[in-house]
């Protein structure tokens, strides 16, 4: 028996069935581009087009279980897409290593153009702001705390003009990214496994998701750091 | 259907919060029979392929590097374990997490080789197995939403709405795309063409076994 509580109003209970049609004909419009299209890349953007829509119709069910589905969901689809793309690149490369004429176009990055960020409030504001957004995302802890203090980190390294980290920081900034993911799953385990000891999981989580969420935008900020101080 | 009907008897139950793990022999036997393979792939080592050469006496040996060759092992051993997790998991939802997972796997194992043709069909195959996650999550939602439990072992007992058919229906196209089985084979038959054996026998085996698993699951949530 299907247990939905008194308070649950009625039109989010009728919007349930408009949004898994709504998902499935999205679905089947993607599908349809899919089939007209001709170019790989093309193709692979528009797969994302019904990646999302799975998100909906999961989302559309809309209590606590299936939020925890929502997530694992959009984390498969990420991996897919990033597995995908891999793909296409090194096929990509095995064909320009065949045939090194054929593609005569330079190397890509996140900005093409040079891009010089010349701002006064760049040099004079950004040790504080930066210090206030970590400190209190530390405070905040979880997938905020961690948004919160990256964004710090973000503007540190977008504010500041030092070019060329070396990369034993940068692989350090990875290796507390992975040691806070082991963090999480430690936690989530626990619950699972010890539901007493509740407040230690949820704390070695919510700390784990801060650190994880926090180099890894802290990540993102200093390789757009690189591109955009390019001259 | 009551699982004891398909699996055998039942020997016992893991019970992790809402998470019921539920051992029939059934599932007892696919676990071990994986779990045994994987350890075969992780102390195996990969074969070398010898072809013969165009227009000259001598053969030549296509050979797997070394860097290569551990990043595969790492992904057949990660695939072999997710295959078992699929196989004696009592939770719909996390059947659907290992599935996408292998999904993943099977595209990350042939991701290095350097023929542009394994790499071709390789990226149409996670085309279909990323398009099939629809049907996939779909169908696991619809059911969630229209029993209310995701566990194996209460859906099992619930008698079968229209609405629940639908989801299976749904999940077993999911199911059919992300192993690349029956209407979907076409790409991945050509994935196998690359040196590297024990490896890329893992991406056929897993979905041998995950579609043996599909077919119980499916009889458990529909009868």
């Amino acid at each position: 028996m299907v247990f939905i509580p008194s308070y649950v109003p009625a039109e989010f209970l009728s919007m349930y069935l408009p949004a898994i049609y709504g998902a499935l004909i999205i679905g089947f419009i993607g599908s349809m581009a899919i089939a007209l299209n001709r170019r790989d890349i093309h193709i692979l953007i528009l797969t994302d087009l019904i990646g999302l829509a799975m998100i909906i119709i999961v989302s559309a069910v809309g209590t606590d279980l299936a939020e925890a589905l929502i997530l694992p969901g959009l984390v498969v689809e990420l991996a897919e897409t990033l597995a995908i793309s891999e793909i296409l690149l090194s096929r990509e490369m095995h064909k320009i290593e065949a045939n090194p004429r054929a593609n005569l176009t330079k190397s890509t990055s996140l900005f093409p153009q040079p891009f010089a960020l010349d701002m006064e409030i760049m040099t004079t504001a950004p040790n504080f702001i930066a210090l206030v957004l970590i400190a209190y995302g530390i405070f905040l802890t979880g997938f905020t705390g961690g948004a919160v203090a990256g964004g710090g980190i973000v503007l540190y390294a977008l504010s500041k003009k030092a070019r060329g980290l070396p990369v034993l920081i940068l692989d350090g900034i990875a290796g507390v990214s992975g040691i806070a993911w082991c963090l999480w799953i430690i936690g989530f385990a626990l619950f699972f496994v010890a539901p007493n000891l509740w407040i230690l999981s949820l704390f070695l989580a919510a700390c784990g998701l801060l650190l994880k969420v926090a180099s890894k935008v802290g990540l993102i900020g200093l390789l757009m750091r690189e591109d955009i101080d390019k001259e | 259907m009551d699982f004891v009907t398909l699996g055998g008897n039942l020997l016992g139950t893991i019970p992790l919060g809402d998470i019921v793990l539920y051992i029939t022999p059934l599932s007892l036997f696919l676990f071990i029979v994986l779990l045994v393979f994987t350890l075969l792939i992780a102390i195996s080592k990969t074969e070398t392929q010898v072809e013969a050469t165009l227009m000259k006496l001598s053969n030549t040996n296509v050979k797997v590097g070394k860097k290569e060759f551990k990043q595969r092992r790492f992904l057949s051993v990660i695939c072999g374990i997710a295959s078992a997790g699929a196989m004696i998991t009592g939770d719909l939802f996390n059947f659907t997490l290992f599935m996408a997972l292998i999904g993943i796997l099977n595209i990350g194992i042939v991701s290095a080789v350097k023929q542009t043709t394994v790499l071709n069909s390789a990226y149409q195959y996670g085309l279909i197995a990323m398009m099939c996650s629809l049907p996939l999550f779909g169908g696991a939602s619809i059911i969630l939403a229209s029993t209310g439990t995701l566990s194996l072992a209460v859906l099992s007992q619930m008698p079968a709405t229209p609405m629940v058919v639908f989801g299976a229906v749904l999940m077993l196209l999911g199911i059919l795309g992300e192993s690349g089985v029956a209407p979907f084979f076409a790409s991945k038959a050509e994935m196998f063409r690359t040196p590297g054996s024990p490896f890329i026998v893992i991406i056929h085996l897993s979905s041998l076994f995950i579609i043996v698993r599909a077919v119980e699951i499916l009889l458990l949530v529909l009868w």
